[in-house]
């Protein structure tokens, strides 16, 4: 049931845009797959994935090379993925999750750490938080941290990461 | 807004505890750098020693950071992982000293003194991670007055005094006028710091716009929520000395208008000021709170201006073999997350030098590409 499965939740109302979470990210895997955004505002922020449960991105990939795996999560696959023309997913994805390289492997995305929790470590960003701002947590559990301080924040952010998108989720298409 | 189930780890580059590699290394700073450092370490088996002269490891995260932004237990569990977990020893309130002494914010409260060529005899490697305490001046008439205090020498009072009262007491600032200079994170720190401690009026005086305010115009409009007031394009040019019974205190600051010119060379608009235009504000208390430079011990012996500039063969080590540097002892002042990288990359550097030397085979080593300016700035 998909309200077990993990994702990945960011308390806007308690990051301070240090950057830690980002700085983790590249350090374990290259390129960062969680990047700080600054809204005209000022706030800093970091984007990411959300493993959404209906999600754009694997729609808008043609090559098949984002898949939902079965313990939920959103996966890219690289190989089908190299040299893609088109960016469909990165254009895809309302919250900015998915992010061009310009390398060799055209895109990154979390995977919520595959490797590390294979050994039974949680995702890097969120140990090394220092503000205890990310959560680990199923789907449910990230319902309780909704909090209003943090739809305020979260929407702030939105506006800056796809201000000409409406900020309600979009409905499915025929 | 409940705090993340889970716990901060230092040590988050491995699994757990490795078996002990027979090495040891010694970390001076036990701030974000330091302790990303002392955890990457730790994963590789290193024995690791963690010097700092403050009476708790956090660095600024502690000490400068107000605690509603980062929760002083969170670093505090990260810290007793480190300890008790990966074996690593805290030695805090232990100053790393060179004979041509500087003082810094924060001295006032470390109790031991031990000698950087101490801890290179006893140990395979060293890493400098002391940060950027040095505070910037305006340099501008009056600026030594009673009453005229750097961002820092404000904030850390504040954060530490209930480590040792008997050393430090805050600056005491209710009911009284604070005018506060600059428009950066410690700037808006100082100025929410100074609200909460009551003071009656808080002024925040920028020399450009908000629109360029390195804190971002959020944070003004928070500041402003609060009861602050913000003035802008207007730059101090004297501090104005009391009289009677107050000569020698602050007795208010003079400004003078600036309105913005050309862009400089990072595309923000500099501020120009008009010379006769000026504004004479009151205040009891002036805080500057325009930045701190890296001042870190030893900066010439250890050559730090070609470590800056990437001279050196080996990422992020100095002139002096195998004694490394990271984080904003390196940089000038950065993010906790620039840190975080730097204390890392270093760490992981460090580890590689001393492998390859093990087996005589440092030729070996290729050069990783530097951390560029832009993982950096
Ligand atoms: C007021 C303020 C607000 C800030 N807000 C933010 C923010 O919101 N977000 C953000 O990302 N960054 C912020 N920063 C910047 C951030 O705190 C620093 O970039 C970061 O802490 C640098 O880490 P560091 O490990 O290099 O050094 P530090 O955190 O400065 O730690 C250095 C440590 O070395 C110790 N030390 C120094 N000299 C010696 C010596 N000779 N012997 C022994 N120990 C020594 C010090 O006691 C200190 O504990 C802020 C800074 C300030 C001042």
């Amino acid at each position: 049931m998909s309200a077990d499965e993990k994702i990945l939740f960011i308390d806007y109302s308690r990051c301070i845009g240090c950057e830690s979470c980002e700085s983790a990210c590249r350090f374990v895997h290259g390129q960062p797959r969680i990047n700080m955004t600054r809204t005209v505002g000022g706030i800093m922020a970091p984007v990411y994935c959300r493993h959404c449960e209906s999600a754009s991105c694997v729609k808008g990939c043609t090559r098949g090379a984002l898949m939902k795996a079965a313990d939920g999560m959103v996966l890219l696959n690289p190989v089908l993925c190299a040299g893609c023309e088109t960016k469909n997913c990165i254009l895809a994805c309302p919250f900015g999750g998915i992010f061009c390289t310009g390398l060799d492997d055209a895109v990154a995305k979390c995977d919520l750490c595959q490797h590390r929790r294979a050994m039974g470590m949680a995702p890097a960003c969120v140990e090394i938080c220092p503000c205890g701002a990310m959560h680990y947590v199923t789907r449910q559990e990230s319902l309780a941290l909704q909090t209003a301080e943090y739809e305020a924040a979260h929407r702030k952010v939105m506006e800056h990461v796809r201000p000409v998108l409406s900020p309600s989720p979009r409905k499915e298409r025929g | 807004m409940p705090i993340s189930g889970t716990p901060m780890n230092f040590a988050f580059a491995g699994a757990g505890p490795a078996r002990g590699n027979g090495r040891s290394v010694a970390i001076i700073g036990a701030g974000p750098s330091g302790l990303a450092a002392a955890g990457f370490l730790s994963c590789l088996g290193y024995q690791v020693d963690v010097y700092d002269k403050l009476p708790k490891p956090g660095g600024l995260m502690v000490f400068g950071i107000p605690a509603e932004r980062i929760p002083a237990e969170r670093i505090a569990q990260g810290v007793a992982t480190l300890a008790n977990r990966y074996g690593v020893r805290f030695h805090p309130g232990t100053k790393v000293c060179d004979r041509r002494q500087t003082d810094d914010t924060g001295d006032e409260l470390s109790t031991r003194c031990i000698d950087l060529d101490e801890l290179v005899r006893g140990h395979d490697a060293v890493m400098l991670c002391t940060g950027s305490w040095k505070p910037r001046t305006l340099n501008i008439p009056g600026e030594d007055l009673r009453g005229v205090y750097t961002g820092l020498a404000f904030l850390f009072p504040i954060r530490a005094a209930q480590y040792d009262k008997s050393r430090m007491r805050e600056i005491d600032v209710a009911n009284k006028n604070v005018v506060v200079v600059g428009a950066g994170f410690s700037a808006i720190d100082v100025a929410h710091g100074a609200l909460g401690q009551g003071a009656a009026r808080v002024s925040l005086v920028y020399r450009r716009t908000r629109r360029e305010a390195p804190c971002g115009s959020h944070e003004i409009e928070q500041f402003e929520a609060a009861g602050g007031h913000w003035l802008e394009l207007v730059t101090p040019i004297r501090v104005l000395d009391g009289e009677g019974e107050n000569l020698g205190r602050v007795a208010g600051i003079e400004c003078i208008q600036c309105h913005l010119g050309e862009p400089d060379e990072d595309g923000r608009r500099s501020a120009v000021p008009d010379s006769c235009a000026k504004v004479v504000l009151p205040a009891d208390i002036v805080v500057t709170a325009i930045g701190e430079t890296a001042a870190p011990p030893f900066a010439e012996r250890l050559g730090l201006e070609s470590v800056r500039k990437n001279e050196i063969h080996w990422l992020q080590m100095t002139k002096l073999d195998g004694v490394f540097v990271a984080g904003d002892a390196l940089t000038g002042p950065s993010k906790i997350g620039k840190a975080v990288y730097s204390g890392l990359r270093a760490a992981q550097s460090l580890s590689r030098w001393l492998t390859l030397r093990a087996m005589s085979r440092e030729l070996e080593y290729r050069e990783d590409a530097p951390i560029s300016r832009e993982d950096l700035r």
